[in-house]
C-alpha cells in the first residue's frame, strides 16, 4: 500500500517535461543511428528528469519499439543534459525513410511527464 | 610545380608562425560552401588577419543521391559566389584556403567540379597560386581485398546503430561512388607539397582545420577539438547561426568568437555544440586515433567567448578509415495528393494494397510502391489517438529499373486509387485531392546507402591520390 500510495503521489507530482527542457532534439549520428538530446531549464529539471522512471531505458525502448540493449543513455550534469542514441528503422535516404536527417524523431518525448 | 619566385601561403605560414609567440588565428569561412556565406561576418573575420581559412562543403546527410549520382548539392551559382568570396580573400592575405569535402559527398566528379569553379574564379580575377588537391575515392581492389580478409567492419559493434551488412565483392562493383573520409595526416601530406589552396574530397570535418596547428606544433587534442567545433562555423553559439567563427588557438587552450556580434560562444552552448550529431557525445574517432571529451574544460573570457581546453588524444597504432558507399538501384516518380474524406483516410491502407494488385496487372514489371502517408505517422509511427482523421497528405514512391516505367506505374496507380470504390463511399466524383498538374512527377535517380563501415590494415597513402595544380592566370589578363 505504501508503495502505490507513493507511486500515485509520483504521478501527481509528475511535471510535463517540455516545461522542464529547454531543448528536445533529434538528428542522425550517421545514417545508421538517430540521437536525441535533452537540455534542461536549471539544475533541479535535470535532476528530476535524470532520475525519473519515464527516461529510464526500458521506458525509452517501450517508447520507440526497441530492445534496452539497442539505447544507449548519457547523463551530462555538467551541461544539464541527456543523451539517447539508438539505431535508425531504417538507414537514411533508403525507400520508405520518411526522415532523411532523423530531425522528427523526438515527437514521442514531447507528451512525457516525469 | 609551387611558384618559385615568392612563397606560397602554406610554406609563408610556417616559415613565419612560431606557436608562444602569438596564437594561431583560425577562420572558419563556411560550414556548407555553396549555401551562402554570410558577408559582413566574413569581413570582420578578416578583419582580424586570420592565420588561414577554412571552408567545410560537405557532408553524408543530404542522402545518398549526391554520392550515388556525383552531384552537388549546393546550387553552381551560390558555389561560384562563396568560392570567389573566400578565394579573393585567402589571395588578397596570401593565408591558405582549405575545403574539405568538396562537392557535398567529396566524390571525384563533384571535386572535380569544384576544382572547375574555383579555376574559373581564378580566371575571372586574373590569380595565380597553386591548388593541392586530394582524391578520396577508394580504389575497387583494396575494398574487395579487405572484404575477403575481414577488415571492412561495422562501424558501431556495440549495437547503437542500424546494422548495414558489409557487401560482397560483386556488390562493391556495383556501387557508384566510394570513398573514404580522409583525415588529418593525408592533409598535412598535401600541405607538405605547400599550395596556396587545397581542396579535398571526402574529409574529416576535423582535418581541415587540424592540419595546419598540427604542422605548427600544436598539440593534437587541442586542435582536433577546436577543429571538431569550428567546421560548423557559429552553430555552437547562442543564437547558432551560419557566421563565420575565429579560433584562436593557443599552447594550452583556445579561444571561440563568432564573428556575427550577436551570436554568443559561451560555456553552456558551445558544451551542447559537443553533443551534436553525435552518439557518443565524450568520444571523437578519427583515423589517426580517438579524441576524448570527457574532461573538456568551457570557460567564459567573456559573454562572446570562450575558452576551451582539456581535451585528450589517444593515437592509433594504424589507421583506420570511415568508408561511404552509394549504388543506384533505378529511377523514382512520385505522386502527391490530398484526401479530406474520413471514410477514405479509415480504408487508405485497404485501398492503397487493392490497388497496387491491379496496377501491378496492368503495369508488368520489377516496379515497386512505397507509400508515405502524412497525418498517419509518415514521418513516425503514431499512436492511433493522435492520427489525423480528416485530411492526410500522401506522397507515394514509385521505384523502377527506367524512369519512364516509374512514372506510367504512378499514372496508372493515379488514376485507380482515385476512383477506388469501397463499400460506404459517398464520395463518387474521387477519393483524392490534387495541388498540382501533373500530379505525379519524375523524381530523379534512386541510391543507397550500400557502405557506412570502417576499412582497417590500410594505409592512406594506397587510398588517398595527391596532387598539385599550378595556375597561372595573371599573364592571360595582362
Amino acid at each position: 500500500m505504501a508503495a502505490l500510495r507513493h507511486v500515485k503521489l509520483m504521478a501527481q507530482h509528475a511535471l510535463p517535461l517540455t516545461e522542464l527542457a529547454s531543448v528536445i532534439r533529434s538528428k542522425n549520428a550517421g545514417p545508421l543511428c538517430v540521437t536525441l538530446d535533452l537540455f534542461f531549464r536549471d539544475q533541479e529539471s535535470y535532476e528530476r528528469a535524470a532520475q525519473s522512471d519515464a527516461l529510464n531505458l526500458n521506458a525509452i525502448a517501450a517508447l520507440y519499439g526497441l530492445l534496452r540493449t539497442q539505447i544507449r543513455r548519457f547523463d551530462m550534469p555538467e551541461i544539464l543534459a541527456i543523451k539517447l542514441s539508438m539505431p535508425r528503422t531504417v538507414c537514411a535516404g533508403h525507400p520508405g525513410d520518411g526522415d532523411l536527417y532523423g530531425a522528427q524523431q523526438h515527437g514521442p518525448l514531447l507528451s512525457l511527464r516525469v | 610545380m609551387t611558384s618559385t619566385h615568392k612563397p606560397t601561403a602554406v610554406s609563408h605560414l610556417l616559415a613565419s608562425h612560431v606557436p608562444g609567440q602569438e596564437r594561431l588565428r583560425v577562420l572558419s569561412a563556411s560550414g556548407q560552401l555553396g549555401f551562402g556565406i554570410v558577408q559582413d561576418s566574413l569581413a570582420r573575420g578578416l578583419q582580424r588577419k586570420p592565420h588561414f581559412i577554412g571552408c567545410d562543403m560537405g557532408s553524408i546527410d543530404p542522402g545518398p543521391f549526391y554520392l550515388g549520382s556525383g552531384q552537388m548539392a549546393a546550387p553552381k551559382d551560390m558555389v561560384l559566389r562563396d568560392l570567389e568570396l573566400v578565394l579573393l580573400a585567402a589571395r588578397q592575405l596570401n593565408v591558405p584556403l582549405i575545403i574539405g569535402s568538396a562537392g557535398t559527398a567529396g566524390a571525384k566528379p563533384q571535386l572535380a567540379a569544384t576544382l572547375a569553379l574555383l579555376q574559373e574564379v581564378a580566371q575571372k580575377h586574373g590569380l595565380s597560386f597553386s591548388v593541392a588537391t586530394v582524391c578520396s575515392d577508394v580504389p575497387r581492389q583494396i575494398l574487395i581485398e579487405a572484404v575477403q580478409d575481414g577488415r571492412l567492419k561495422s562501424l558501431d559493434p556495440d549495437g547503437v546503430s542500424l546494422p548495414l551488412p558489409v557487401p560482397n565483392p560483386s556488390q562493391i562493383e556495383l556501387a557508384t561512388h566510394i570513398v573514404a573520409q580522409c583525415g588529418t595526416h593525408t592533409f598535412i601530406e598535401a600541405l607538405a607539397h605547400q599550395p596556396d589552396v587545397l581542396i579535398a574530397g571526402r574529409s574529416c570535418d576535423t582535418a581541415i582545420f587540424a592540419a595546419l596547428p598540427q604542422m605548427l606544433g600544436y598539440d593534437p587534442a587541442l586542435s582536433l577539438h577546436m577543429a571538431k567545433i569550428i567546421e560548423c562555423t557559429s552553430l555552437c553559439c547562442t543564437p547558432g547561426g551560419r557566421d563565420a567563427i575565429l579560433a584562436e588557438l593557443g599552447q594550452f587552450d583556445f579561444i571561440l568568437e563568432s564573428m556575427n556580434p550577436n551570436a554568443h560562444a559561451t560555456p553552456a552552448s558551445v558544451a551542447a555544440h559537443a553533443l551534436y550529431e553525435q552518439a557518443d557525445p565524450w568520444v571523437v574517432e578519427e583515423p589517426e586515433g580517438t579524441l576524448h571529451l570527457r574532461h573538456a574544460k568551457y570557460t567564459a573570457i567573456d559573454a562572446h567567448r570562450t575558452q576551451v581546453s582539456g581535451a585528450q588524444f589517444v593515437p592509433r597504432l594504424a589507421p583506420t578509415l570511415k568508408v561511404e558507399g552509394a549504388v543506384h538501384t533505378g529511377s523514382r516518380a512520385v505522386l502527391l495528393a490530398g484526401v479530406a474524406d474520413p471514410r477514405m483516410i479509415e480504408m487508405m491502407p485497404k485501398a492503397l494494397q487493392t490497388v497496387l494488385e491491379r496496377v501491378q496487372k496492368l503495369v508488368p514489371g520489377p516496379w515497386s510502391m512505397v507509400p508515405h502517408v502524412y497525418g498517419q505517422g509518415a514521418v513516425r509511427s503514431l499512436p492511433p489517438a493522435h492520427r489525423s482523421l480528416h485530411e492526410i497528405g500522401l506522397v507515394i514512391e514509385f521505384l523502377a529499373p527506367t524512369a519512364n516505367m516509374a512514372k506510367t506505374a504512378a499514372s496508372v496507380f493515379k488514376q485507380n486509387l482515385l476512383h477506388f470504390g469501397f463499400p460506404g463511399r459517398l464520395s463518387t466524383g474521387g477519393n483524392l485531392a490534387f495541388a498540382l498538374t501533373p500530379s505525379e512527377i519524375e523524381a530523379n535517380e534512386c541510391y543507397q546507402f550500400m557502405l557506412y563501415h570502417q576499412l582497417v590494415g590500410v594505409s592512406p597513402q594506397e587510398v588517398f591520390g595527391i596532387e598539385m595544380h599550378a595556375w597561372n592566370f595573371e599573364e592571360a589578363m595582362a
